[in-house]
């Protein structure tokens, strides 16, 4: 169990905070979105669509007010741990920057390069944001498993996997 | 017997050359993804998933089998050698097993993790074979308001029991059911949810939800907080047990399947109990009870049996009321579906031939598990030697290629990316996973049944209340409710003031 | 001035240990085993389990060597962590296992040998087991 100093202490607590707004934040749209539907109910459906959101949307927002006061009596929920996971430091935003905007990256190029050519950004990205310092290495082994996992899904199994650019030459 | 002929003719369809092939293949590749630490069987399921779109149902069944199981046996192995469980259920493997290992004993706790396993495998697939028609017999008769009852009974069960923090339990249920209601309204064809999104119209698929929790969850989470730790050293050794080891191996296998199979079988059940269980019994009944926390064999024999068992055991509601219990089973689920394939009570009557091949895949996947496994042992260990960047990039390699897979949408990337971020939300703060997923998975068939039954009733509440069957289902959501409050008055320490142990590694990975 | 030796827990490492208590009984010179094991992997093979460490401690002390076992556990790089190990104690000679590799090998896998032969600012000594 990882023990943080009662400054961090109350940090935590306080983020939590913004846990509940959030679920109060949820069960506001859902009530929001079940007001935009509007009533149709028939004789073969009595409960309609907006039955089960606003229901969500009102426990949400009762949770969201327990939890708060959970939170303010002061109760925490123990973050995760893990063997690989070192608790004691604060989170590291930079290296998680690096790893969403690898995963952005082949997200927006998927289409129009193709497969082969996002997932080794993909690869090659995430494990230098993760600390791989062997970098041609490393571009070889994306290299690689892209091509593997392409010619291995898309063209042997059928997966749908893009081709992109590299149309006609792969 | 009637189901015994269509188990043989299941074989006869199974056991041709290709479809051996395949088995083999779906064994071995669940097993190193399985190996790997934090991924459990349901994460092993579904980044493969993807693999068996191109195939036919029967051959997709059959990958499935080996992957299920082989993901299991990688787990364990994993849990041995290095005392890091891929999930929740290892954790008590771990904890004898890594001893043992550390003791030299390796070889030893492998092979006992490996034939219990099998043993229990086999076992629970015999009784799959011999309770699922009755189940299903039983099943038919349900109506709607049962089955409303009964998922209520699985929401309470997971958001209320399991994990100490009740409010957080709730608050994740919520949080998956409204995962759960984003797409297009069954009955009247409204769009919940969606804001205008047209690839939300579908809904959003368990997989990807699965994926993202999981797999690119635990990805950002370690990122974060990487701790740089010296490589263990793994001990090898080709498993193989003395005469002593298997006279203290049986009977814990026995009687760890008999308490796993049951546990599998209930909604929101679960591995973790039946295996705490089994490693409870094991100590009492032990004739060397001072090993225990030491390395003692029972401790690994019966927990492993009692794992393999649960997760035979949830493929019954799975088939026969095509109601999923854990991730696993939802994630099988999902891509029954794919194949147009709607399990539940008819799925036996509509697609015999395909559920008895099934059953038939999952013998002949264990069994490869044992013969290939046992000497294959110190290789899936040296999988262990992966760098952790290439691991972790590997996995978000896979979970992405998945989840685009899934619908050739770059949109279920930025999905994925989304539900990734919730899943790193919900280990710092601590709420438990395993509500959420559930959440998702049954909120449809919730909805659903819930409808009809209100439906029938034209709209009285009493048409909530159906049968006998309802009654007792209600009751034992009634009676989960208000123990902690019962307690309280009684003067005894219940509730949530006390401690929050939400969200330990427990609770993560199923 | 210290004989330093790389040391990993298979027939190169205890080759290249032998040659290091030769060397440093020649030079009269203090000998520094090294153990790197890495940190960004969860199993290493290189790592020298603390029983093994402990068997070269009691090992060299029965043959009356002066040496420091050591194990570093931080880094991902053996190569580099010898490197500075090497200009910390300031190492008279650097004793190191070497194992044959094919040319494709050296170029998908890289050579810890071959880097320490270019990069050590102090003579290397190469074994290979007998």
């Amino acid at each position: 169990m990882s023990h943080s100093p009662t400054g961090t202490q109350e940090v935590k607590d306080r983020a939590q905070y913004g846990l509940c707004a959030g679920l109060a934040l949820l069960g506001g749209l859902l009530l929001f979105d079940a007001s935009r539907i509007g009533h149709a109910t028939t004789t073969n459906d009595v409960v309609g669509p907006r039955a089960v959101p606003i229901v969500l949307g009102v426990a949400l927002i009762l949770v969201a007010a327990v939890y708060a006061r959970d939170i303010a009596r002061g109760g925490h929920g123990e973050a995760e741990e893990g063997e690989d996971v070192d608790l004691r430091h604060p989170a590291d935003w930079k290296t998680l920057g690096m790893l969403a905007a690898a995963f952005l990256l082949n997200a927006v190029l998927i289409d129009p390069l193709g497969w082969v050519i996002s997932g080794t950004i993909l690869f090659w990205g995430s494990a230098f944001a993760l600390g791989n310092r062997h970098h041609i290495r490393g571009l070889a082994i994306a290299i690689a498993l892209s091509l593997a996992t392409f010619y291995a899904f898309a063209i042997g199994l059928g997966v749908n996997l893009p081709a992109g650019i590299l149309k006609g030459i792969l | 017997m009637d189901n015994l002929n269509h188990l043989l003719q299941g074989f006869g369809d199974v056991l041709t050359p290709m479809n051996l092939l395949i088995a083999l293949t779906g064994v071995v590749v669940g097993t190193a993804v399985g190996v790997l630490p934090g991924i459990g069987p349901a994460m092993t399921v579904a980044l493969l998933l993807p693999i068996t779109y191109g195939l036919e149902p029967t051959t997709a069944l059959i990958l499935f089998a080996g992957i299920f199981y082989g993901g299991m046996y990688g787990g364990s192995t994993t849990s041995i050698l290095l005392n890091t469980p891929g999930e929740s259920a290892s954790v008590v493997t771990a904890i004898e097993g890594n001893k043992m290992a550390k003791g030299g004993r390796a070889a030893q706790a492998l092979a006992t993790a490996a034939i219990g396993s099998f043993i229990a495998g086999t076992i629970g697939t015999v009784l799959i074979v011999l309770v699922m028609p009755q189940i299903v017999k039983f099943a038919v008769t349900l109506g709607a308001p049962e089955y409303f009852a009964i998922i209520l009974v699985a929401f309470v069960g997971v958001s209320a029991v399991l994990g100490a923090s009740r409010i957080r339990g709730l608050a994740s249920l919520l949080i998956g059911l409204s995962i759960g209601v984003v797409g297009i309204d069954f009955v009247t064809g409204q769009q919940r949810l969606t804001f205008g999104i047209p690839q939300l119209a579908d809904g959003i698929d368990v997989v990807v939800v699965a994926v993202g929790l999981f797999a690119v969850g635990e990805g950002l989470w370690v990122a974060a907080h990487l701790r740089r730790k010296a490589g263990e050293v793994i001990p090898v050794g080709q498993p193989w047990m003395g005469r002593q080891d298997w006279k203290r191996s049986w009977p814990a296998w026995l009687r760890g399947t008999a308490f796993g199979f049951p546990f599998g079988a209930i909604p929101a059940g679960g591995a973790e109990i039946p295996t705490f269980l089994s490693y409870m019994t094991e100590k009492k009944l032990s004739k060397h009870p001072e090993e225990f926390g030491k390395g003692a064999i029972e401790g690994v024999a019966g927990p492993e049996a009692a794992n393999n068992a649960s997760a035979a055991g949830t493929l019954v509601p799975m088939l026969a009321l095509g109601l999923p219990t854990n991730a696993t089973a939802a994630i099988m689920l999902a891509a029954l579906q794919g194949y147009g394939i709607e399990p539940g009570p008819l799925l036996l009557t509509n697609e015999p031939k395909l559920v008895w091949a099934l059953i038939a895949s999952l013998f002949i996947g264990n069994t490869l598990l044992l013969v290939l496994n046992l000497p294959l042992a110190p290789t899936w260990a040296k999988l262990l030697r992966i760098p952790r960047p290439y691991l972790y990039a590997g996995i978000l390699f896979f979970a992405a290629m998945g989840a685009y897979a899934v619908n050739g949408s770059p949109f279920d990337l930025y999905l994925l990316l989304g539900l990734g971020v919730l899943g790193f939300v919900i280990r710092r703060f601590g709420l438990p996973v395993l509500p959420l997923i559930v959440g998702v998975i049954l909120e449809p068939l919730a909805e659903k049944k819930g409808r009809q039954s209100l439906q029938l009733s034209g709209g009285d509440l009493s048409g909530l209340l159906g049968g006998p069957v309802a009654w007792i289902a209600y009751a034992i959501v009634v009676a989960v409710l208000i123990w902690p409050l019962l307690a309280k008055l009684r003067g005894t320490s219940g509730g949530d003031d006390d401690h929050h142990h939400a969200g330990t590694k427990s609770e993560v990975a199923a | 001035m210290t004989v330093l030796v790389g040391y990993v827990p298979n027939s190169f490492g205890e080759a290249a240990l032998s040659a290091a208590v030769a060397e440093a009984a020649r030079r009269q010179e203090r000998l520094l085993v090294v153990n790197m094991s890495r940190d960004d992997v969860l199993a290493d093979a290189h790592r020298a389990a603390d029983d093994q460490l402990a068997r070269v401690r009691r090992d060299l002390g029965e043959l009356g060597v002066e040496a420091e076992v050591r194990r570093v556990e931080e880094g991902s790089d053996a190569a580099e962590a010898l490197l500075e190990v090497a200009t910390e104690v300031d190492a008279s000679v650097l004793v190191i296992g070497l194992r044959h590799r094919t040319p494709v090998g050296k170029l998908l896998l890289g050579s810890n040998a071959q880097r320490l032969l270019l990069e050590a600012s102090c003579p290397v000594l190469a074994v290979k087991p007998v």
